[in-house]
């Protein structure tokens, strides 16, 4: 009877600790980064970092929004009362949306498909051919990506006004022709590290045909190159988009205005408007946000659809061996 | 005759090879090489523009002497932003590394997140930032809410340091926004870690702290070198870069000065960073085998 009730007690002693083994293995993990606990800690960081860190865009799409009446109701913070587009409406016309958004994709798209050839070349020779002082020109190449534009554009523009381009937006294009402008160094390396991980066997076979290497590349190499090239075409297209530089420093006060230069300028009029007393500042901000927000909106839906080619870009194109 | 047809098929190579360079190379000297030398001429002269044609004198070290020693340019704008950067470079790479950690752990929705930290890259047009910049966009509000500019007062003083570090922290989140590709590149890095790795560890008995200066770090150590590289490449367009405004078609030689001594100072700082990482990562070797 006792010895009976002794086991009982035995087993039900180690059912517990057993059953609360697996609730201390749910919460706290076998492992510390495999418990409940680790992972709602995780969540929370990541929560609070990407509140944090996308802070200003959620403030430029609620102010871009408000009414007057809300911009002056210090209660209205986050939720405004209702959606009023007139501030859009407003940006869209200084902007000269319509014909700056040509501008704008016409550049960046030519760039984006210029990078995508030219680059394409010298990685391909950097990695597979018998390029004579390969050592050097890759160094070229890293030092491309070193040297600030700064400290070249001078006399750049220089050149461009001797040959009379000046304010051109070929001025902007002519550059990406031969794998240089927005970053086109870096596209040259991710060209490179790309053709690096593919077979050897496939030049050997082409040498044995005695294929030319031009048709070679074109008909084998550079339609195999879809991930390097989406990778290239993307972030060509974006930084070009986003690149203010060249832009202000070729174009100057031209007519054909990309949409990243004609906001700087739209910022610089409002300025001036407001100091004249023309304008309150509390109304010059919403439609300033509404111009960010037209400017980032084609790349902001590029991104939607291709996000996923963006993010694992890196380790498609084998960037990192 | 054999030897010859080698010779040629050998040489015919190097011909395949030097025309696939070609245009990259013709860029190059187009784009890069000559505009780099002709500003290093340029910054030696004082060069005025005529009518019909451009006239160089040559005027030696006197515009780098005035930069030097009497222009406000340098050591108000200049210093005090490369000052910015030093701060700014390792706040990006520690930030991209701590988040590239994280979204390496078998998370579910961690893709979400990926997508989220990437997505400044998408908008990071310098106007735009500009004016986020201009409207105090940015800042950590918690900062502000202890008053932590104070403390930095208190701390720093008068120290040249105490308004670069205000800055940076004035707009906190918009340097972090320039970490996109860095996080991208350490997630990418924190794969090629073999799993056996860690377990090992483990049954070793290695706390998750002890692996994390153990393993991943030494792991990491190129991809941080390759970080710090390419953030400073990427702050020479941050759009507070003072450079940007400082160098235009004015005086072409005052400038090019200016632009050649801005060079200089980068090529400095990358090459102190390289320097700092070759020692850092030689003493953890000797650390390791010790």
């Amino acid at each position: 009877m006792l010895k009976a009730n002794l086991a009982t007690r035995v087993k039900q002693k180690w059912t517990t600790k057993r059953r609360l083994s697996k609730i201390r293995y749910m919460v706290l993990g076998r492992e510390i980064n495999q418990g409940l606990i680790f992972k709602l800690a995780l969540y929370s960081v990541l929560i609070i970092t990407s509140y944090i860190y996308m802070n200003p865009i959620i403030k430029m799409l609620v102010k871009m929004v408000m009414s007057i009446k809300d911009l002056i109701d210090p209660t209205v913070m986050w939720i405004p009362s209702s959606i009023y587009l007139g501030h859009v409406a407003e940006a869209w016309k200084l902007l000269d949306y319509p014909k700056s958004l040509a501008v704008s994709l016409f550049i960046a798209v030519t760039a984006a498909v210029l990078h995508c050839i030219a680059c394409g070349l010298a990685g391909y020779a950097l990695a597979r051919l018998d390029v004579p002082f390969k050592k050097t020109a890759f160094f070229l190449v890293i030092s491309a990506f070193i040297i600030p534009p700064q400290v070249i554009i001078l006399p750049t523009i220089m050149a461009y006004t001797e040959l009379g381009l000046n304010g051109h937006l070929l001025t902007l294009i002519l550059p990406s022709v031969f794998g240089f402008g927005v970053k086109g160094a870096l596209f040259v390396i991710i060209f490179r590290q790309f053709f690096l991980t593919q077979p050897k066997a496939l030049e050997e076979a082409a040498r044995i045909d005695g294929a030319n290497a031009l048709k070679f590349y074109a008909r084998v190499m550079f339609p195999l190159a879809k991930p390097a090239i989406l990778v290239v075409f993307l972030f060509s297209f974006v930084w070009t988009w986003n690149d203010t530089y060249y832009p202000r420093m070729f174009l100057g006060a031209s007519d054909n205005m990309p949409l990243a230069l004609k906001i700087s300028y739209i910022d610089r009029n409002l300025t001036a408007f407001i100091q004249e007393g023309g304008f309150p500042e509390f109304l010059a901000e919403p439609i300033k946000m509404g111009a960010s927000f037209l400017v980032i909106l084609p790349p902001l839906l590029i991104y939607l659809f291709a996000q996923r080619y963006f993010v694992e870009s890196v380790e498609r194109t084998g960037l990192v061996e | 005759m054999a030897g010859k047809r080698i010779l040629s098929a050998r040489t015919s190579r190097k011909l395949e090879g030097t025309l696939f360079m070609a245009p990259w190379l013709i860029g190059f000297i187009a784009f890069l090489g000559f505009p780099l030398l002709f500003s290093l001429y340029m910054s030696f002269h004082q060069v005025k523009i005529l009518p019909k044609r451009i006239v160089y004198d040559f005027v030696g070290l006197k515009y780098y002497q005035e930069i030097l020693f009497n222009s406000s340019a340098l050591y108000d704008q200049l210093i005090p932003y490369f000052q910015e950067v030093v701060i700014m470079v390792p706040v990006i790479v520690i930030f991209a590394l701590m988040i590239a950690i994280m979204l390496n752990q078998k998370l579910p929705g961690r893709f979400v997140f990926r997508a989220i930290f990437f997505l400044p890259v998408i908008f990071s047009t310098g106007a735009v930032l500009m004016s986020f910049m201009n409207q105090g966009e940015g800042n950590l509000s918690f900062l502000e809410r202890y008053n932590v500019g104070g403390y930095i007062d208190m701390f720093l003083g008068d120290n040249s340091w105490a308004k670069p570090v205000k800055q940076v922290m004035n707009h906190f989140v918009l340097v972090l926004w320039y970490s996109g590709v860095q996080i991208l590149l350490f997630i990418a890095g924190l794969q090629t870690i073999s799993s056996s790795a860690y377990e090992s560890a483990r049954i070793d008995g290695a706390t998750p702290w002890e692996v994390f200066w153990k393993i991943t770090l030494p792991a990491m150590s190129p991809f941080i070198l390759l970080n710090l590289i390419y953030t400073v490449v990427d702050m020479f367009t941050f759009p507070s870069n003072p450079v940007i405004t400082l160098i235009s078609t004015g005086n072409y030689g005052y400038n090019s000065a200016m632009a050649w001594i801005y060079f200089l100072i980068i090529l400095a700082f990358l090459g102190f960073v390289i320097l700092l990482y070759g020692r850092i990562n030689r003493k953890y070797a000797k650390s390791d085998r010790g």
